[in-house]
């Protein structure tokens, strides 16, 4: 936080996303609380800037959905009057085209969103993009607490809500968990006003995701308690019966130590009491 | 003396007041254009203040006595003072009427003394306290020197003491009277006011010779397409000069204090102080002179006046909402309306603050992104799922799956249009919706809903001042509407009744005109049962009261059939002290729910409280925000229902034979002519 | 000599007695056969060797004097306590199996969370059992890769075992001091090793969330191969160059896209059934080399302790949730820091001001999706049932036995919920072994 300390050049990749509901183009949320963190950068090193880039086709639903991430400018000079497309064909691989781009004008932070909300959704290219870079890369991203000097300071989400401290070297590549902080409100003004930049880019098309088969995700089955019971009628009850417990069990006129037995049993049961 | 003396007070008077009214046109001309047909305004204007606005002041009787006696009296005698006085026409006949002239206007000025000895806590104090005793020194000292000079006075006159002390007290009157008129006394208001009604940006909510609606309570759109147009207000030059105007006119009689649902509630919201707080941003300087009631605030027993300016940060023209700390208004300020509109109703003055209310939230939303509370959250929704709860789509119509509801796109025309709005989301609601088919099913009504080409009406997106989301939303439903054939639009939701009839208007592709026919489902039901289609058993539940929706009353003026409808199911409704235009709101409106800033007390609490008051066990309401809202107060007295739960509880249905005998139904028309 | 006294002699008369309802001596006869022993009455082995079974054994004389079967199992549950052990035995034996010389190996690398197997991993061994065993001829083996220290379950023995159960055939532990904590430039470092010296032909990681989902695709990339992430299904192709199709989830789970089976994999949980019915060698196996020193840019600084009260309610797992019944507020929280549970409220607590607004739960609030929701003393507003719709487990404590709340629980309580609440408290704190495993899970 010194104040001669340079402000941090920070990239922010962006994609289009999908609602979970409906599937209209939107900014995704992922990419979008990316860019609500490096926003908050601001707060370590004043003169940081943020680069937004995306990769991918140029339409009317996706420049829609990009937008939303220009509306998340506040006031002038944080970067956001400009979002670089670099345009791809339809079905190319956007990872040469990203790793050219940010090996030319190398930033000293990537950020981006676990995984892309359409398409392969693999969230390879975070990877993918470090490795090609020799950067390290940190996933599940939810906070930064410090930087200094070329090291970062930042908070790693684990399941159930537990946090991991983790120090990175910078320039790093970051991924941002779904438990970050949600993006700020993406506002219709700065959006309209926002530039959208095409830059032509490298075109590598993706040639084994278009030999695969894509249709709309199935229901799983779920999968039947085993029970390797001698019984038939048990493997029958396990196989056919309603799961234990459920039904609406109805405890009346007991004590509160049998009530809490109860209650300590089913959630012993669900696996919470852990 | 006086005859030398009073025309050279009398003409410097005037010339000042002049220049200062130059100088106040010249603070509202800060303001944007706005399209006002001036002359027309003019011509318009003694018709609205006599007829318009005086049915509003006349709602308080003694006051608009008060008035008449006081105004009138100032009017005839200044203009008689500056013939007699001024121009030195001594013509008895002018004389005489100005003596009488000032004598009504003395005898007004003690009734506005009176109400000023012990005011009511909606009453600003400050100058205002000072307007009685000025108005008396005026219309006194008119008086006296009128009598001396037609010399009527029995003792000489010409003592000198005497007629100085009466050239004092008339030019203190002509200073507040008519200096502060144009350079910003108490007496500002009749300047204002006057221009303000004839230049007012709804011309059509006054009453006309040849009958119009006197109503116009749907939103002003915003040109999206011109990127010159500020979206929504930042600064006070982002109005538009009538509206600087119209904060200009207010008398800061607190009228709208006492009606405003948040202010009661505790939230940090006073009608008449945003109103001078803009007139505050519109001149200049802090709130420090504010001598009303603050905004309330929770723990302390208000907003400390004084601390809130423009200047704040170095510019006269800066935000009024800052983006951190204090400006000349505080974001929970505006976010605190339910738009209820009861402080436009109750306002004397005509000035619109749901106007200025959603303007500046239209800043905040569009420009800022701050909407407050889920506000982002909800307004996400709309975009991506057309409905502020985020679910999807396609199951809009799942509540219905048993009823098998006539869908537009199989049927293509029916004579009404049933409109579920998102109430078809909500558990509760899906009552009323229920009901509402059952009752139409009952009298035989040709009807067909949109199912899931429905989307949401765009209410609570406008209200929150996302008019973008508006708008798109506006354009598709009425991109739906038009691939149909009805007659006409029922729907049990008062916003989107009002929406849809009175703010779709101005969307309407080119070459379209005239207005959807939305009927709300009380008027459709209270029409059916005049009809002859519909037959009720009589009510044997417990005493009723009704809740007025603000969307269906003040919003739509419909006071009338929700309780023909109760009357007809054999109600005898037990009114609320707060009912008809008067009624207070449920707090469900304009986004309040969502963005929930914190007052002291709930406004739905206030209301069931209003409820029980009544003793009723039972409020019919006919809104599903308000049912919501009043249903969600614990440990009420009274249940809440549906006008149409009510009505379908009470049916007797007919047998079928008289049902199919209402197939021969009027041939369908285009539902826009 | 004796020999006739071991022979079981057969009377043929009494049999036919026994078979024959209507014989007056019927009931007698049964009743001398009953009293042989337990199940000798009810089945016996015949001359053949085949198993009979007397129908008319089983069931008793119900009140009207007609017999009764229960077939509920009550009786029969009774019965086979008594007499029948001897089917038990050996239901739990295990067929061994040792490959020797595999042809290839599939290499798992399982997420280990506490050092022992998830259900995840285990599925994922599942999987990896089906790719080895596809072809009888050739078998290849199932290598598991750990790291570090992964014997907290009762020793190296026990862990072997584990492992043995689950499928694995070859162990490989990498250990070092640079392989605790978050490592996974080390982990990286290590799996490079296993692929320059071993070269398996799959390589397996669990899609999760504890580490298998980032350390896969960092091997992906480290390796240069594309992989299929969510994988949740593998079938047989004869077309496809692995001789396997992979099912895998795309899009945030809105997409399945079908592909071959690429040489990296991360696979969902129940991707596989688990290894059930074998029981491998999980021999150890060691690098000739160990892995270089990679440098290292990531430090972990340790885990950093989170109240569970501030978890966003939308991702909670385990809510107590609290309403108008609630009295006892400083109660109320003590038990939520116990159970380690989020806390929640209903709209009428957040107005009170008991809660904040964003500890809301419903329509109006946050909808949550939590496996067990515990409602203390709310009646259950149909907004707030709408909010909870997506809870596995719903748990009422209440007074009122006719509200809504009671309905709609899966275990439903009648009763003062403050002291319901104290008992439960109690309960926690006399059992130790349950906050002890509280802790330990949070190490993990």
């Amino acid at each position: 936080m010194q104040p001669e300390s340079r402000g941090l050049e920070v990239a922010v990749l962006v994609s289009v996303g999908r609602h979970p509901v409906t599937g209209r183009a939107r900014r995704a949320d992922q990419d979008a609380r990316g860019l609500e963190l490096a926003l908050s950068l601001a707060a370590f090193r004043p003169d940081s800037r943020v680069r937004l880039l995306h990769a991918g086709q140029r339409d009317d639903d996706n420049e829609t959905a990009l937008r939303g991430y220009l509306g998340m400018a506040r006031g002038v000079g944080t970067g956001l009057e400009r979002l670089t497309l670099l345009e791809q064909p339809e079905g190319a691989d956007v990872v040469p085209a990203l790793a050219e781009r940010l090996a030319a004008t190398p930033p000293q932070l990537v950020v981006t969103g676990a995984r892309a909300e359409q398409g392969e959704g693999s969230g390879l290219l975070p990877y993918v993009l470090a490795e090609r870079l020799g950067w390290p890369l940190v996933n599940g991203l939810v906070e930064v607490e410090s930087i200094e000097d070329d090291r970062m300071t930042l908070l790693q989400a684990l399941p159930r809500g537990q946090r991991r401290r983790i120090q990175v070297r910078l320039p790093a590549v970051v991924t941002v968990d779904g438990a970050a902080a949600p993006a700020r409100q993406s506002a219709f003004g700065p959006a309209r006003r926002g530039s959208i930049k095409v830059e032509a880019a490298l075109a590598v098309p993706d040639e084994a995701f278009a030999g695969w088969t894509l249709s709309p995700a199935r229901k799983r089955p779920r999968r039947l308690k085993i029970v390797k019971s001698a019984s038939a009628r048990d493997r029958f009850k396990a196989a056919a019966g309603k799961a234990q417990g459920g039904g609406g069990q109805l405890l009346t006129d007991v004590t509160p130590e049998q009530a809490a037995e109860a209650i300590l049993r089913l959630l012993e049961e669900e696996g919470v009491m852990r | 003396m006086p005859e030398t003396l009073l025309p050279i007070l009398i003409f410097s008077a005037l010339a000042l007041a002049v220049i200062g009214a130059w100088r106040r046109i010249r603070l509202w001309r800060q303001g944007r254009p706005a399209e006002v047909d001036l002359l027309q305004g003019l011509a318009a204007m003694p018709r609205r203040y006599l007829v318009d606005l005086h049915h509003v002041v006349a709602r308080d009787r003694a006051m608009s006595h008060t008035h008449v006696a006081t105004a009138g009296g100032f009017v005839a005698a200044a203009v008689l003072m500056i013939l007699v006085h001024g121009l030195g026409w001594t013509n008895p006949l002018l004389g005489g009427g100005l003596l009488v002239a000032s004598a009504t206007m003395f005898v007004g000025s003690l009734f506005v003394a009176k109400r000023r000895c012990d005011p009511p806590a909606r009453l600003s104090r400050g100058p205002w306290m000072r307007l009685p005793k000025s108005l008396m020194a005026f219309s006194g000292g008119v008086f006296l020197i009128t009598l001396s000079t037609l010399g009527l006075l029995p003792v000489e006159a010409g003592h000198w003491l005497a007629a100085l002390v009466l050239a004092g007290l008339v030019t203190w009157g002509l200073g507040e009277l008519f200096l502060g008129m144009t350079w910003g006394g108490p007496m500002k208001h009749a300047f204002a006011g006057a221009l303000h009604l004839a230049f007012h940006r709804r011309p059509e909510r006054f009453s006309a010779k040849g009958g119009g609606t006197g109503r116009s309570t749907g939103l002003k759109a915003l040109d999206l397409d011109d990127t010159a147009v500020p979206l929504g207000v930042e600064t006070p030059g982002d109005f538009t000069w009538n509206q600087l105007l119209g904060f200009d006119a207010c008398v800061q009689c607190g009228r709208c204090e006492v009606a405003c649902p948040a202010f009661a509630a505790g939230q940090p919201l006073n009608p008449k102080k945003l109103i001078q707080d803009m007139v505050v941003g519109m001149a200049g300087g802090s709130d420090a002179n504010y001598a009303g009631s603050a905004y309330p605030s929770p723990g302390l027993g208000g907003k400390p006046v004084g601390e809130h300016s423009l200047e704040r940060y170095g510019s006269p023209h800066g935000p009024i909402v800052a983006r951190e700390g204090t400006a000349l208004v505080d974001a929970g300020t505006l976010w605190s309306c339910t738009t209820c509109r009861a402080c436009v109703e109750e306002c004397p003055m005509m000035i619109e603050h749901v106007d200025a209310i959603v303007d500046m939230r239209r800043f905040l939303t569009l420009e800022r992104g701050n909407t407050p509370g889920k506000g982002a959250e909800v307004l996400d929704n709309l975009i991506a799922t057309d409905n502020p709860g985020g679910f999807d789509p396609g199951s809009r119509l799942h509540w219905a799956a048993d009823l098998d509801l006539p869908l537009m796109a199989d049927v293509q025309q029916a004579e009404v249009l049933l409109w579920l709005g998102d109430g078809a989301f909500d558990m509760r609601n899906q009552r009323t919706l229920r009901a509402l088919v059952k009752i139409l099913r009952a009298a035989g009504v040709d009807f067909a809903v949109l199912g899931t080409e429905e989307r949401d009406s765009g209410d609570v997106a406008r209200r929150l001042g996302d008019e973008a989301t508006f708008q798109s939303l506006a354009r598709r439903n009425i991109a739906t509407l038009s691939k149909y054939r009805f007659q006409r639009i029922v729907t049990c939701d008062p916003h989107s009744f009002h929406v849809l009839g009175n703010e779709y208007g101005d969307f309407y592709p080119q070459g379209r005109d005239g207005r959807y026919d939305v009927a709300h489902h009380s008027t459709f039901i209270s029409e059916l049962h005049e009809g002859g289609r519909l037959t009720f058993r009589p009510w044997k539940g417990g005493s009723v009261t009704y809740h007025d929706p603000c969307y269906l009353g003040r919003y739509n003026g419909e006071y009338e059939a929700p309780r023909k409808v109760l009357a007809a199911l054999g109600i005898q409704v037990a009114e609320m002290a707060r009912s008809g235009f008067r009624s207070r709101c449920c707090g469900g409106g304009g986004g309040a729910p969502i963005t929930d800033i914190p007052g002291k007390q709930r406004i739905p609490d206030m209301r069931m409280n209003d409820v029980k008051e009544t003793g009723a066990e039972l409020v019919a309401v006919g809104c599903p925000q308000c049912t919501a809202m009043l249903e969600g107060v614990v440990d009420a007295g009274a249940e809440v229902r549906d006008i149409a739960e009510l009505v379908a509880e009470a049916l007797v249905e007919h047998s079928t034979t008289q049902g199919t005998v209402r197939a021969s139904r009027p041939a369908t028309e285009e539902a826009i002519p | 000599m004796n020999r006739e006294i071991d022979t079981i002699r057969r009377d043929p008369r009494r049999e036919w007695i026994a078979r024959n309802r209507l014989h007056p001596e019927h009931l007698g006869v049964l009743a001398e056969l009953g009293r042989q022993g337990a199940s000798a009455a009810t089945e016996w082995m015949g001359p053949n060797g085949v198993i009979r079974k007397n129908p008319h054994a089983p069931g008793f004389t119900g009140p009207n004097g007609l017999k009764r079967i229960d077939r509920s199992g009550v009786q029969q549950a009774a019965a086979a306590g008594r007499g029948a052990g001897h089917r038990m035995v050996a239901a739990d034996e295990r067929r061994r199996v040792t490959i020797e010389a595999p042809a290839f190996l599939v290499a798992v690398v399982p997420d280990m969370p506490g050092g022992r197997l998830s259900s995840h991993d285990r599925d994922l061994l599942g999987l990896a059992r089906q790719l080895a065993d596809a072809d009888p001829a050739r078998p290849c083996a199932v290598l598991a890769v750990a790291f570090g220290e992964h014997n907290r379950e009762g020793g190296g023995e026990l862990k072997e075992q584990a492992f043995a159960e689950a499928g694995v055939d070859r162990l490989l532990t990498i250990e070092g001091d640079g392989h605790t904590g978050f490592v996974p430039e080390a982990w990286l470092a290590g799996l490079v090793a296993v692929e320059r010296e071993l070269a398996p032909r799959h390589w397996l990681l669990p899609d999760s969330a504890l580490g298998g989902a980032d350390l896969g695709r960092r091997l992906a990339a480290r390796l240069g191969e594309r992989p299929a992430t969510g994988v949740w299904q593998v079938d047989a192709d004869a077309t496809a160059p692995s001789g396997w199709r992979c099912t895998a989830r795309g899009a945030v789970d809105r997409l399945d896209i079908q592909r071959p089976l690429p040489r990296v994999v991360l696979a969902l949980a129940e991707c596989a059934e688990p290894v059930s019915e074998t029981r491998h060698a999980a021999e150890a196996m060691t690098l000739s080399q160990s892995p270089p020193e990679a440098l290292s840019r990531i430090e972990d600084l340790g885990q950093v302790a989170v109240d569970p009260a501030g978890v966003a309610l939308a991702e909670a797992e385990f809510i107590l949730s609290a309403g108008n019944g609630v009295k006892d507020w400083e109660g109320f929280h003590h038990a939520a820091r116990m159970l380690g549970a989020t806390e929640g409220a209903s709209r009428v607590a957040v107005d009170d001001g008991f809660m904040p607004r964003d500890r809301q739960v419903g329509a109006t609030g946050t909808w949550v999706t939590a496996r067990v929701y515990v409602a203390v003393g709310i009646s259950g507003a149909i907004q707030h049932l709408q909010g909870i719709q997506g809870c596995d487990k719903v748990v009422a404590i209440n007074r009122d036995s006719g509200c809504d709340m009671i309905k709609r629980a899966d275990l439903a309580v009648i009763g003062d919920s403050s002291s319901i609440l104290a008992a439960l408290v109690d309960v926690l704190e006399r059992d130790p072994a349950l906050t002890r495993k509280g802790e330990k899970q949070d190490a993990a």
